[in-house]
């Protein structure tokens, strides 16, 4: 079994920091493994304890984003493919055109995972444009998969239903994060990580006519959160009767 | 400039919202909008002009479908701006839609324009932290935001019908069963109580239950209650991931406050939270914060809700 998982390096949300203006300090700012990812990486590796194979994790990024690469191969993954671009000025269509032509590039592959969508942007749209370049079969928000020979069945969890899908292998899935729970690598599997293969592409010469629409992000500002934050303290009972009194003041309490 | 908008969902609701947005955004460029709809689906469609795929076989109930009827439709009506409701199986379609028609797309967008031959809007980006002002070239596709735009009212109109000639499919659906809900329903819920890591085990959770009932609201958690622990079913997890909700009240229990949660309660109209740690994010989130230990806070509450109804 021959899998491959996209995975994003992201900026890290909850440490982006945010200047006087609202605006976002991308610039140097700390980041990671796209939350998701780890779920998709996970899911793969459980495959393959079951059925045997090779996890090849892919990315497009710049050389950051072999951080990682390497935390997926520490998680247990096999070998990792870099596909040297600035997720910021690709858009969804350039980059499922890039990991589609290094999946095709890379051989038969069996299963292609990704996430539901990265922790940064959360378009949620590179998974089935992938599926679509490649021409596969394509099962989205996967909260259960199971694989027998050729085939795969997997259980689909949408807004208010569950779909239980089948299809042949190959096939791109994204997974959501209830489908497991995604392993810590040890000390040791940190250490191993950096001597597993790491190849790097560059996106020309993987796909000389792929090239970015021209969608893209105008601008970016800080969201005003306008919260009051009264904040109450003390007793229980002195509390319990403040915060009463206030949501009793705001009219939102049930008469 | 006059364009031509497309509309499009498969969900009932959605399609409503996203025929609104369709007639808004032609409007103001002097251009027409259509509301299409497939063969079977079982939608009374919206809207001044209506268009229904058909199949040989029926084309309801599956995005990849979907897609292939309505890029067969539009490789030859060329709408400029294709709209799809951002559900799950939406988002799918847009995608699709995008790579079979070669066009740029954008996701989850709300307060669509058109300037200088690009589709404009917003979208959040970063769990919410920040608003990105999104830029795509026409044609394009774009998925809409739901629950932003109100749903146009139906109409008489007869729909035009386009044999879209066969469709295969590559996946096969064999079960679709209705997610079990609580007794209320997140998305429509006026007050909802939510649990978080605070709560030590699973039996507590009655603890909130009990706020829940006697504040007559619905019970939700966080991520990591259904996720990790499965203590209550993923439908009552909120969340970027999750369910998105618009109380009137939002009480979180015992929830730090990670950014993924409050994406999903950013809409509500009053955010009370009860955290033992003064410096969780929460609090910074909220109206209302009471620093405590939820099991001495909730009794609390619990005795003085009693004792103003007496």
């Amino acid at each position: 079994m021959k899998i491959a998982v996209c995975v994003k390096h992201a900026v890290d949300e909850a440490e982006l920091k945010v200047d006087s203006g609202g605006n976002p300090q991308l610039a140097g700012a700390a980041s990671k493994m796209s939350t998701f990812d780890k779920n998709a990486v996970e899911e793969a590796l459980r495959v393959k304890a079951a059925h045997s194979g090779e996890v090849v994790v892919i990315s497009v990024g710049t050389s950051d984003a072999k951080k990682t690469l390497k935390e997926a191969l520490a998680m247990g993954a096999d070998r990792g493919v870099l596909i040297g671009a600035d997720p910021l000025v690709v858009d969804t269509i350039y980059t499922a055109r890039l990991l589609a032509a290094a999946i095709a590039k890379g051989g038969q592959y069996d299963i292609v995972l990704c996430s539901e969508g990265s922790s940064d942007s959360y378009s949620g749209l590179v998974p089935p444009m992938l599926a679509e370049v490649l021409g596969l079969p394509y099962i989205g928000y996967v909260r259960k998969l199971e694989i027998t020979g050729q085939s795969a069945k997997a259980e689909r969890s949408l807004e208010d239903s569950v779909e239980v899908v089948e299809a042949p292998l190959p096939f791109v899935a994204s997974v959501v994060s209830e489908i497991n729970e995604p392993r810590y690598p040890t000390l040791i599997q940190i250490m191993q990580a950096g001597k597993k293969p790491m190849e790097e592409l560059s996106p020309q010469t993987l796909a000389p006519d792929a090239k970015a629409l021209g969608s893209m992000v105008a601008s970016m500002k800080a969201q005003a959160m306008a919260r009051k934050r009264v904040v109450f303290e003390g007793p229980p009972g002195d509390v319990a009767k403040k915060l009463l009194d206030a949501l009793t003041t705001e009219g939102v309490l049930p008469k | 400039m006059s364009v031509k908008v497309w509309a499009f969902s498969e969900a009932p609701e959605a399609s409503r919202e996203v025929a609104a947005a369709a007639k808004a955004l032609a409007e103001a460029a002097g251009g027409v909008y259509t509301v299409v709809g497939l063969d079977g689906d079982g939608q009374e469609l919206v809207g001044e002009a209506k268009l229904v795929l058909k199949s040989t076989l029926p084309l309801a109930g599956s995005p990849e479908a979907a897609a292939e009827a309505l890029a067969r439709a539009a490789k030859e009506e060329v709408p400029d701006v294709i709209l799809v409701g951002s559900t799950k199986d939406g988002k799918e379609v847009a995608s699709r839609l995008a790579v079979k028609l070669g066009r740029t797309c954008i996701s989850d967008v709300f307060g669509l324009t058109l300037a200088e031959g690009k589709l404009r809007g917003k979208r959040n980006a970063f769990a919410g932290k920040l608003m990105a002002d999104m830029a795509a070239p026409l044609p394009c596709v774009a998925s809409v935001k739901t629950g932003i735009y109100t749903g146009l009212p139906g109409s008489t109109v007869e729909a035009a019908v386009k044999d879209v000639g066969e469709v295969k499919l590559k996946t096969r659906v064999i079960e679709r069963r209705e997610k079990t809900r609580g007794t209320v329903d997140l998305k429509s819920a006026k007050l909802i109580v939510s649990a978080g890591r605070g709560v030590k085990k699973k039996d507590d959770l009655t603890l909130v239950g009990d706020l829940a009932a006697k504040l007559g609201g619905a019970v939700g958690c966080s991520r990591p209650l259904s996720s990790d622990m499965g203590w209550l079913p993923e439908e009552h997890h909120i969340g970027l991931t999750g369910v998105t909700v618009h109380p009137d009240l939002y009480i979180a229990v015992g929830i730090s406050g990670q950014l993924q949660h409050v994406a999903g309660i950013k809409d509500s109209k009053v955010i009370a939270a009860i955290n033992t740690d003064k410096s969780a994010p929460i609090f910074e989130a909220s109206d209302y914060g009471i620093v405590g230990d939820l099991y001495d806070v909730i009794p609390a509450l619990l005795k003085e809700l009693e004792a103003r109804r007496r």
